[in-house]
């Protein structure tokens, strides 16, 4: 007993302003809220060689202080107009968001429009964070059961070039080398407002938000910007593997990792199609047969982030299985599922329940997507990566027509042109003690 | 694009607040079925999903002296197997509806959760109630989550965030239910089938039970069709005990909870405090903002803007059914731990002796109240809220007059809680490491037990 599906449209508007800096807007006038995030086009993918890490820790410095609002100015604006902030940095972009009620959204814009223009940060601020992001390490990474398990340790083996196969989260080594010259020197090269987009969701009438977005921010020169790093890859001829110790948690582990195929291509499409097939709980076809029909795994999830990634990308299972069972048994049975889709198409029903999962996922990820406090940060987000990435933020609007349009044929074909050990790599996170700590 | 253009003259100033739009708090429909289960219903036409959580007040706590996290293991098996549905009908209705499905116990509650589209609310409503109604705990499904569940439980106690919490809460609460906050991976093993079927035979019932509904649905359709599915459960009450008070603790001790190889102290410190349905709540809550939990806080400025020790320090109030607890934690540098201990303590007592300036109390009231209205934006924010308010039996009004609660407190009111509250003369105090490397810093501090991670 079901009512027809209704069919969701996002009010998207989008403009260029002189320095080139995109500005979308997307009004909401449910709720007096109102999510901003300014995008840059840089990541951990394109950091300088030899400053691994360097994204990261700059990121951390966009809170230090800009020309007209020094440290902590930022976080005690934004807190006491009764907002939430924060930034992140991803393989292809770094990213920093507030959500606020809908009467700051011109305090925000001035926020940000100001760390745009000019950074303003001393060499005590850099030796503050540098420490700060040491402690963020430890606690994510080196002192956790299966820290930068799998996103750190995968790429290493998977990847050639530098860009995609680095510490991402940096070498304390390079972070101790990072200098403040060399965090003006980034600023310069890469945040610039022909570098990203700005994005504001929620409470306000566009013309308005345009108006304002144009006072704060079209003032802002445009910089030259780097050529972009070259981040392919060299072609892979055999399966890659390697280990990583664990040194806390008692079970063994292990990702495997298909590189998917370029985005919006239509193996792309069907890629995402395929990963809910395979993913998707538990009723995707490796938990069910890992975790509940064979039980040699405890725990098994995984997926691709198709949106939010333009260079190269793995879809990743990740899988912690029972001390009795070796690896080798392990990923036997994970191929068999492997077999499966590449020798059978996928039923109908079957592709059919995967897609309207897709479109449910979809709009929960809009909606919300950023813990409790930050509505819309998701669709905020996957705007973000539809201009920077693709030049049109429309794409919201249409990309479920994309992955409804592939056919059982369609999965099967790139099941089999993916899926195979040439494309793949698998790290074995293994305890230095087995069977746990005594 | 034509709109009005200003000048393009630099603005070096933060611009004023707008005049402020009024938050439209979402309408409730509250209904109690027959059978005693009580709805509530609230719509959020923004997105064509819903939302819906199913509580019985029911949790860990009823058996963590017996067979510690039974009640969670119960409510793993109810997804697992009905009358009428094998475990995996189950996963593959849930995907055909776009749905998701968790189930899971807190120390007072266990809830069956599920969203997904609002075009599939009647399936999903229906798979809700045949979970909670015909569980069938297939003996093969039972075994595998036990294990699975054993696991789980050996990983969790190499986390030293859990950890810390698990020896907090030992201390705090002595014998109480909540000094237990999870089980040891020989108490999973001895867990037995006929327990779980006593435990959601008593307990999964629809009396004073609560069923919450957001989303995108018309409250009387959704209302008619609750009452359709729910409407002819019927099962007595399941009794919930009070329990004598946790004893009280005089003077700060310290628990040190050896890691070997730890390469970071995990500190956290906490005393007993008063739940969400005390008088004195919104003073605490105002204070906690001011000393560690907002990103612009005392302890957040001190220890990591101002000193590096710590990436993410925070002091959070946790409310239970009976009692509420304080706690402040960080993850730092070993050499730092008897320095941050310092700082949180220095924090703690300069909330109890000296009144907080007018501009962070201005500050906090407009943090708490911005960040209030934006948890009510979202469906979840919104299913979030209500449960709240509904398995605490608060006011009414508890949405609509919770600013009002926060902005008309006062400096004194703060300093008021803080000292009543902030008890930190009697603090007990956590730390997660290596011995060999914190134990010279954790003497510093009072008298310490060392404890193995492990168990």
């Amino acid at each position: 007993m079901s009512s027809s599906p209704k069919k969701l449209h996002i009010p998207v508007e989008h403009t260029t302003l002189s320095n080139g800096l995109r500005v979308v807007a997307s009004p909401d006038r449910s709720a007096p809220v109102v999510t901003v995030g300014v995008y840059y086009q840089i990541g951990f993918r394109l950091e300088p060689r030899g400053r691994s890490g360097f994204a990261h820790l700059f990121e951390h410095m966009m809170f230090q202080g800009s020309e007209n609002a020094g440290k902590m100015e930022h976080i005690r604006l934004i807190n006491s107009s009764g907002g939430v902030l924060n930034g992140t940095t991803n393989y292809d972009i770094t990213n920093y968001f507030e959500s606020v009620p809908s009467n700051a959204l011109e305090r925000v814009l001035w926020l940000e429009a100001d760390r745009m223009r000019a950074l303003k940060v001393d060499d005590e601020n850099l030796r503050n964070q540098r420490d700060v992001v040491k402690e963020e390490v430890r606690v994510n990474v080196m002192n956790q059961p299966y820290g930068g398990f799998p996103w750190l340790d995968l790429p290493p083996i998977a990847f050639r070039n530098w860009p995609n196969a680095h510490n991402f989260y940096g070498d304390f080594h390079d972070l101790d080398a990072a200098t403040l010259a060399d965090v003006q020197a980034f600023f310069h090269a890469y945040y610039a407002p022909n570098n990203a987009v700005l994005l504001m969701i929620g409470d306000f009438e566009p013309a308005e938000a345009f108006a304002l977005a144009k006072k704060h921010f079209e003032t802002i020169p445009p910089q030259p910007l780097p050529p972009r790093a070259d981040v392919s890859e060299p072609p892979q001829t055999e399966e890659r593997r390697g280990h990583v110790e664990e040194k806390f948690g008692p079970l063994p582990a292990m990702a495997i990792g298909y590189t998917i195929p370029p985005r919006e291509s239509p193996d792309w499409f069907a890629a995402a199609v395929l990963d809910p097939v395979l993913h998707g709980g538990r009723a995707g076809r490796l938990h069910r047969k890992l975790v509940l029909e064979d039980q040699i795994a405890v725990d098994l999830d995984g997926g691709a982030d198709i949106f939010e990634t333009n260079g190269p990308t793995q879809m990743v299972t990740r899988i912690f299985h029972k001390p009795e069972f070796t690896a080798d048994q392990t990923i036997a049975v994970f191929d068999s599922v492997i077999r499966e889709v590449q020798e059978r198409e996928i039923p109908a029903e079957e592709l059919d329940a995967v897609k309207v999962k897709l479109r449910s996922d979809f709009y929960s990820t809009l909606e919300g997507g950023m813990g409790a406090h930050m509505p819309r940060f998701g669709l905020m987000h996957y705007l973000a990566c539809f201009t920077l990435f693709d030049g049109d933020p429309g794409r919201v609007n249409g990309i479920l027509d994309g992955f409804t349009g592939v056919t059982a044929s369609q999965v099967q074909a790139v099941a089999r042109k993916m899926l195979v050990p040439k494309n793949r790599a698998i790290v074995l996170r293994q305890p230095s003690n087995l069977g746990g700590a005594q | 694009m034509s709109a009005p253009i200003d000048s393009p003259t630099r603005v070096t100033m933060p611009p004023a607040l707008t005049p402020e739009r009024p938050v439209a708090w979402p309408k409730r429909t509250v209904r109690t079925l027959g059978n005693g289960l009580q709805v509530v219903l609230a719509e959020s036409r923004n997105f064509p999903k819903i939302s819906a959580q199913l509580f019985f007040r029911s949790g860990n706590s009823l058996v963590a002296l017996t067979k510690p996290g039974l009640a969670d293991m119960t409510a793993g098996v109810v997804r697992a197997g009905t009358a009428s549905r094998t475990s995996r009908q189950i996963e593959e209705d849930l995907r055909r509806m776009g749905a998701g499905l968790g189930s899971h116990s807190g120390a007072d509650i266990s809830a069956i959760s599920a969203a997904g589209l609002a075009e599939f609310s009647g399936g999903i409503l229906e798979l809700i109630a045949d979970l909670a109604r015909n569980a069938s705990f297939p003996e093969d499904e039972f075994e595998r989550e036990r294990r699975q569940r054993f696991e789980e439980v050996r990983v969790e106690r190499t986390t030293p965030g859990f950890l810390a919490n698990e020896r907090l809460r030992a201390e705090l609460f002595g014998g109480h239910p909540y000094s237990v906050v999870a089980p040891l991976p020989e108490q999973v093993a001895a867990y037995e089938r006929a327990d779980l079927q006593e435990f959601y035979r008593q307990h999964y019932v629809p009396s004073g039970s609560l069923l919450i509904v957001v989303g995108d649905f018309a409250a009387e359709d959704m209302l008619e069709r609750i009452e359709k599915i729910f409407g002819d459960w019927k099962a007595p009450e399941a009794a919930v005990p009070e329990w004598p008070a946790p004893p009280h603790i005089h003077g700060r001790r310290v628990h040190l909870v050896h890691l070997p190889g730890a390469v970071q102290t995990q500190v956290l410190l906490g005393n007993l405090g008063i739940n969400r349905r005390d008088a004195g709540w919104f003073e605490l809550v105002l204070a906690n903002a001011i000393y560690g939990g907002a990103f612009h806080s005392r302890l957040v400025l001190n220890i990591r803007e101002q000193k590096g020790y710590t990436y993410s320090p925070r002091s959070s109030l946790h409310s239970l059914r009976q009692y509420g607890y304080f706690s402040v934690h960080a993850a730092v540098r070993n050499e730092v731990a008897a320095a941050t201990l310092t700082e949180m303590f220095y924090e703690l007592d300069r909330m109890r002796s000296l009144p907080v300036t007018s501009e962070e109390l201005e500050s906090a009231q407009s943090y708490l109240t911005g960040v209030f209205s934006l948890g009510v934006a979202t469906q979840d924010g919104v299913l979030g809220q209500l449960s709240t308010i509904y398995l605490d039996r608060l006011a009414a009004d508890y949405l609509e007059t919770y600013r009002e609660r926060v902005r008309r407190l006062t400096a004194e009111n703060v300093m008021e809680a803080a000292r009543a509250h902030f008890d930190s003369a009697n603090a007990q105090i956590v730390l997660v490491g290596d011995r060999h490397v914190i134990a010279r810093q954790a003497v510093l501090f009072g008298e310490v037990t060392e404890y193995n991670a492990p168990g």
